[in-house]
């Protein structure tokens, strides 16, 4: 098995060329901080296995997510590294490819995004760079599919094998003679190989975190005892100091009169208005606002409503007729009909409102704008201790909080990393969507996309509150600087986004047939079940009395009906196990038939109070898990279980009775 | 159709639906990757990468 490493800087497009490379497909976004844990892929028809690792911009890591490129040079074994530099940014690139580079190991730099270099009117003469660097260097554009299959060859050539880099930089004297020295000692004492310790003294010199550390727990003492000197000789400024002279001199030599710049800019363009201190925020909520438009009233609710008709029409009575034609008896046809065609078929019809929440998700990651959202959102984040770089998490989180809370781990600062962990929880993600929709169909239909935009940013809201909050209980100051690469728009590429649509969408689909079912069958078995037996009437089954003995409590929130409050027990399952619920409850299997119940039992301001509740409330099993499992304690996960309801009854609260005393209803 | 049928077929997918439940509540104790429901690209790779000989 040959073993080649992917590194870069972020968003250079390398997860794009991983893709390609390895005929997979790997979650992708246009903006930094989307690989988090490193990911493998193979070669079709090789043994060539491709490693794509988190974007870094130097190999001293800065944070948890950083440390995993660097900790794979120390411990594991790679053949082939592939540097993945970013064309029109090859200056700051190209610091990271010298740190690779002086690792020794055979080294291809592909000049990623080579069409926006051209497009800028300037071009590198390829084998200056090359014998420059002592390298394979090679021209690519990712997205465009072009110079990938020459990169692949490259890589697959075994004759010639790919040699090893000899490459040289020229520090000055007293940096060299300090390496020449540690060397020495490393490859004597202690069975280094010479471009192993060369590497390992380099960044030892460098105060790289990761090597410092490695040496402690190795007892390098060659390099430990000369750390004090190091310091003092202001190394670590020397060597960046002579990497970029280097790198400078060979670009003004590398580079060549290029066509005439093809500059329309448009980036430059629309980045005048989408990152302005004023129009930034009211385009990203006027972006958020077309996108439910399109989810709720455009394109998701008119699918959805011809799948429902055909699930509560036509599937449900040919089931029943099939299932009496048969000899089924009344409780098996009561389960499959009112139970699962009602239940799961009823969530499934909300799948064309998902899929086109995530298609248009995938679209703004892909055009690039993501990044320009949370650099408009830095001043507001950094108002509560946070900085832009939360927003990222909190964005992802607008999908499944599950994933958006393993990204706050590229959040340096661990004050700062528990607070996004926190308040993930309260971004609406699409498992609320189902529920969402019932509710506005019922009672708010000329103005569906604007409640569901107003219920989006009042998770966004508590969670900047209570942010401000913990900032204050924790005395967190944020001390990182947030920095964003704003990567060129992109016009989004279908296939991408189709894949990204999918890659969401599937979740759900896969989510109907488990725990949706098991949730649906449950609340059927109780809601068919009371203490004396089989219910006659569903008012003396399990859940009537589970929720009406919580009645009393949701009474002050405008909770008016046990059926919604059995329902909300489910969500913490799932939480589109919410709207399954009621369709049993509600006995029916048609969304129409429940949104006329559904406008006997609740008011519009009750149902608002509802929805809020919905939510902010516990989140579901997986989320509670993923806070364990980040935060490695219960006990944050406990609170946020605890919090979160709280936060929810006294929103809520505040909700209905602010709304009767401004006399709405 | 027999009673005993109609009382297998509810009693398997109460049973199937339980052990969902089940399921779902000990995936979630693993946490990270392994509580989630969406079984994307990246999720497949990084079982593949635990997987990779050295």
């Amino acid at each position: 098995m040959t073993t080649v490493a992917l590194f870069g800087n972020p968003n250079t497009g390398k997860t794009t060329l991983f893709n390609r490379l390895t005929d997979s497909y790997a979650y992708m976004g246009n903006w930094s901080g989307v690989t988090v844990e490193k990911k493998v892929g193979m070669i079709k028809n090789t043994n060539f296995a491709i490693v794509d690792l988190p974007g870094i911009y130097s190999l001293n890591p800065l944070t948890k997510d950083e440390a995993v490129a660097t900790n794979f040079l120390l411990t594991e074994d790679q053949d082939i590294i592939l540097d993945v530099a970013n064309a029109s940014q090859l200056k700051r690139n190209l610091l990271l490819s010298i740190e690779l580079l002086e690792y020794g190991k055979p080294t291809i730099i592909a000049l990623n995004m080579i069409d926006s270099l051209r497009k800028m009117g300037i071009s590198y003469n390829q084998h200056i760079l090359a014998q420059a660097f002592d390298c394979t260097v090679l021209m690519t554009n990712a997205r465009g599919n072009k110079g990938t299959q020459e990169l692949k060859q490259e890589l697959l050539a075994e004759d010639p094998c790919l040699p090893a880099t000899n490459f040289e930089l020229p520090y000055p004297s007293s940096v060299q003679q300090a390496i020449k020295q540690a060397v020495n000692r490393l490859t004597q004492d202690y069975n280094f190989e010479p471009h192993y310790a060369k590497w390992l003294a380099i960044q030892f010199m460098n105060a790289n975190d990761a090597v410092v550390t490695f040496a402690q727990a190795q007892e390098l003492r060659p390099l430990l005892e000369q750390a004090p000197y190091y310091q003092a000789q202001h190394f670590e400024d020397k060597i960046y100091q002579a990497r970029l002279a280097f790198i400078e001199a060979t670009l003004k030599t590398a580079r060549e009169a290029g066509t005439s710049p093809r500059v329309r800019d448009i980036t430059a363009k629309i980045d005048r208005f989408a990152t302005h201190p004023v129009l930034g925020l009211p385009i990203f909520i006027g972006i958020f606002y077309l996108m439910f438009k399109l989810t709720f009233d455009w394109v998701g609710t008119p699918l959805s409503d011809l799948l429902d008709a055909f699930v509560s029409g036509p599937l449900s009575t040919t089931a029943d007729q099939w299932l009496v034609a048969i000899g089924a008896l009344p409780f098996l046809r009561s389960l499959i009909v009112s139970g699962l065609i009602a239940g799961v078929g009823g969530v499934l019809v909300f799948m064309p409102q998902i899929f086109t929440l995530f298609a248009c998700i995938s679209i703004l990651e892909d055009s690039g704008y993501m990044a320009r959202a949370a650099l408009v959102m830095d001043k507001l984040m950094s108002k509560v201790g946070l900085n832009g770089k939360a927003f990222i998490p909190l964005i992802i989180g607008f999908g499944c909080n599950v994933p958006g809370i393993m990204a706050a781990r590229t959040i340096e600062q661990p004050k700062e990393r528990l607070i996004t962990t926190l308040i993930s929880p309260y971004m609406s993600c699409s498992a609320r969507l189902p529920i969402y929709s019932l509710f506005v169909a019922a009672f708010f239909a000329k103005n569906q996309a604007i409640v569901v935009l107003s219920l989006y940013f009042l998770g966004i809201v508590v969670a900047l509150v209570l942010a401000k909050i913990y900032q204050k209980v924790f005395r967190s100051e944020s001390e990182s600087v947030f920095m964003i690469e704003l990567p060129e728009y992109h016009l989004p590429q279908p296939a991408i986004i189709w894949h990204g649509t999918w890659d969401k969408g599937k979740g759900f689909i896969h989510k109907a047939g488990t725990v949706i079912f098991g949730g649906t069958v449950l609340i059927w078995l109780l809601s068919y079940f009371g203490p004396t037996g089989i219910a006659s009437d569903i008012g003396h089954s399990f859940t009537a009395l589970i929720g009406q003995f919580f009645l009393p409590v949701f009474a002050p929130i405008g909770l008016a009906s046990w059926q919604a409050i059995s329902a909300m027990l489910t969500g913490i399952l799932a939480k589109e196990t919410i709207g399954a619920s009621l369709m049993v409850l509600y006995h029916t299997s048609g969304r129409t038939v429940l949104v006329a119940s559904l406008a006997h039992m609740f008011t519009p301001l009750a149902a608002y109070s509802f929805l809020a509740f919905i939510l902010l409330y516990i989140p579901c099993f997986a989320t509670i898990a993923v806070i364990k499992a980040e935060t490695g304690s219960w006990k944050w996960a406990w609170y946020s279980v605890v919090s979160s309801l709280v936060v929810a009854y006294v929103v809520s609260l505040l909700i209905f009775q602010g709304g009767l005393l401004l006399g709405l209803h | 159709m027999a009673l005993f049928v109609n009382i297998l077929i509810t009693a398997a997918i109460i049973g199937l639906a339980f052990w969902q439940i089940v399921k779902v509540v000990r995936r979630s104790k693993q946490g990270k990757c392994a509580a989630c429901d969406y079984k994307c690209e990246a999720k497949k790779m990084s079982l593949t990468a635990k997987r990779r000989p050295n």
